[in-house]
């Protein structure tokens, strides 16, 4: 059956002045993929950023209400966001390999947090990071290449390699096709499928098709409001609001 | 006015705009050739030195020596009588006049290079040995044809009759021209013939070593700090306002406030390299902090996001990620600054570097001058000699900020380009 794993109770968050969500109230299933759909500047990126705390680094972002993973708070002052961004991988719109080899990419995050003492240990972890990712069989002789030196494509497989290498329970990805062309956005939606077996995955698209193709569950944002969710299926064959309807028929947006 | 009028002024702006671009780099190159070839024409020489070789019989009676005396007893002899003895035969002299004329034509060191020669060999006694003594000044220009003979005897310093010595010299080819290693090695002196830049040289050296070991980690720790981990508002606002107008400030009142503070109130020996060095880090300081946090923020954001997102702690994503990346332009910009350092002279002046220092300094706390103002000093002096050895500091001075500059270059582009 469902398990929620992840919980917004009534999330606002503000940018100075300007608050970028209202009262977002929205469960997030585990081993599931969500979407979450509306158009630019609407705050899909900015809540998907509130479940690892990636907001701490902008200075003027506060954040007000709860957001509880397996039903513990994380929006709590003492906790440790490095090992909630240990649980809580991310990928992002633009692939960002650190300018590094292949290999340093993926062993980087498992070394800061001690896991794999010893050579072997890493080079596992990386092997099957790699293979998770499937990028294992177009790399596996050029580790010490630079991850910079890849296709866009393949870039982006390297970070969520990287994102997989610390074993995390969710994986957060901010439009992570919007910088790629069609085939290798193919391969990341495969590996995206493949993916939500191990991993609570919630993904952020302006693709409509994407998220029909990808997801169980969808969200509909507009203007720092969650506007409607429910199954993808739903969603997109039968929305309650009239406003979901309009933007997932290309009416605005 | 029809399309084609419009089009056609167009392109003659453009054609304009070359031009001007073009005009302005043939006039910025003209005036490096002009300032190069006038340092170059004047300085060359300098590098090379005349001497007059001298037959030097190194008397026992004269001498006062036994044969295996010690090093102490030889520095004490008086070696003044085998060397007006050894001079004098170069050319006869018919009366004490003539002697003097003759005596004038070598350095006033003269002594000293047969005691050296006499100590680098010290079975020579009651042998005679060739030796070439440096000429004075005035020989050495003349000999270099820097010192016109065709004005009238009262308005030469080299008489007729040294002028004859001088001919016969050149005839019978006893008079050369050599590297000139005091050049390097010595110390500065009142006779251009003998003055060096070794003082300065080890000066600047030491002033720029502690202004590098005091103004880098400083400099890169601030900007560090204040580009990564301080927060944004009006306290760092100020800050940053603040470092941006001291990289503007005078370098002279970077002077005055270590002729207040270091030498007044802290009493530090003044002359020194340690001085210099302080002062110079403070003028350096904010000179650092400006493009090593330009080369920290040139770093995309998106890197500091991916050590975040996989658990990095916000120091490990800084240390592990962006300042390596940053590295390169931080050592350039380093040694730019640094650069701008050692060609820096009016701090020096005000904290007593101008002062006359003969001996090299061993240690940063001996008084000491520094290139920049050993040039200063020397375009002062009347003498010809000084002329040339003006020019020749300053072409070792540029030699060094090229190498620098062509240093910080060379590490930008090797580090910049490894993963691109």
């Amino acid at each position: 059956m469902e398990n929620v794993k992840i919980k917004s109770k009534n999330l606002n968050v503000y940018y100075g002045e300007k608050q970028a969500l209202f009262d977002v109230n929205l469960d997030l299933n585990e081993k599931e993929v969500t979407a979450l759909i509306g158009p630019s500047g609407c705050g899909k990126s900015t809540f998907i950023r509130c479940i690892n705390r990636m907001n701490d680094v902008i200075d003027i972002c506060k954040v007000s209400g709860n957001i509880e993973i397996d039903g513990v708070e994380i929006n709590d002052k003492n906790l440790d966001v490095v090992s909630l961004r240990e649980r809580v991988g991310m990928v992002f719109q633009k692939p960002n390999p650190f300018p590094k080899s292949i290999y340093d990419n993926i062993s980087y995050g498992p070394k800061i947090h001690g896991k794999g003492e010893t050579k072997s240990e890493l080079d596992e972890i990386v092997e099957n990071s790699l293979k998770k990712a499937a990028l294992w069989e177009e790399v596996k002789d050029r580790l010490d290449e630079p991850g910079t030196g890849l296709s866009g494509g393949q870039q982006q497989r390297l970070c969520i390699a990287r994102a997989i290498s610390v074993n995390p329970e969710v994986i957060l990805m901010d439009e992570p096709c919007s910088a790629l062309d069609p085939i290798a956005t193919a391969k990341i939606e495969e590996l995206i499928d493949e993916l939500k077996k191990t991993y609570t995955i919630v993904i952020v698209t302006h693709s409509m098709a994407q998220a029909v193709r990808v997801s169980q569950k969808t969200g509909f944002f507009h203007l720092g409001k969650l506007i409607e969710v429910g199954k993808t299926e739903k969603i997109f064959k039968n929305p309650d609001n009239k406003m979901t309807q309009d933007y997932i028929t290309g009416r605005f947006g | 006015m029809t399309k084609e009028q419009r089009l056609k002024k167009r392109h003659n702006a453009e054609k304009r705009f070359r031009f001007y671009g073009l005009a302005s780099i043939f006039f910025a190159l003209l005036f490096v050739l002009i300032l190069v070839h006038n340092i170059f024409s004047k300085g060359s020489s300098a590098f090379m030195k005349t001497a007059i070789k001298v037959e030097v019989y190194f008397d026992k009676d004269l001498l006062d020596l036994e044969p295996g005396a010690s090093e102490e007893e030889i520095l004490e002899a008086d070696f003044f009588d085998i060397t007006i003895e050894s001079l004098l035969k170069v050319y006869p002299a018919k009366n004490l006049e003539e002697e003097d004329a003759l005596i004038e034509l070598f350095t006033t060191d003269a002594e000293i290079e047969i005691k050296k020669a006499f100590l680098n060999n010290k079975n020579l006694i009651d042998k005679k040995i060739n030796l070439e003594i440096t000429a004075s000044d005035d020989i050495d220009q003349l000999h270099k044809g820097n010192y016109p003979r065709d004005i009238p005897e009262d308005r030469r310093r080299i008489s007729n009759f040294q002028l004859e010595i001088y001919d016969a010299l050149v005839e019978n080819k006893t008079i050369t021209k050599n590297f000139n290693n005091y050049f390097f090695k010595n110390g500065d002196s009142r006779d251009p013939e003998i003055a060096g830049i070794g003082g300065a040289l080890v000066g600047s050296f030491y002033s720029i070593l502690i202004c590098l070991l005091l103004a880098f980690p400083v400099a890169v720790l601030a900007s560090i700090y204040l580009e990564e981990f301080a927060p944004k508002n009006k306290i760092t606002d100020f800050i940053e306002i603040n470092i941006n107008n001291l990289a503007a400030v005078p370098s002279i009142v970077y002077g005055l406030l270590a002729l207040q503070i270091l030498l007044a109130t802290i009493q530090l020996p003044r002359s020194t390299p340690l001085v210099a060095g302080i002062t110079l880090a403070l003028m350096t300081l904010p000179r650092i902090i400006i493009p090593c946090r330009a080369s920290l923020k040139a770093v995309p954001p998106s890197i500091r996001e991916g050590a975040l997102a996989v658990g990095a702690s916000k120091f490990q994503s800084v240390f592990h990620h962006v300042v390596p990346l940053a590295l390169p332009g931080t050592l350039s910009g380093t040694i730019i600054g640094l650069a701008q350092a050692l060609g820096e002279t009016a701090p020096l002046i005000l904290i007593g570097m101008v002062a006359f220092v003969v001996d090299i300094p061993s240690t940063p706390i001996d008084p000491s001058s520094s290139l920049p103002v050993q040039v200063y000093l020397w375009s002062e002096s009347a003498e010809r000699g000084f002329v040339e050895k003006t020019s020749a500091t300053i072409m070792m001075l540029l030699s060094f900020l090229i190498v620098m500059n062509f240093l910080a270059v060379y590490l930008r582009q090797k580090f910049e380009k490894r993963w691109n």
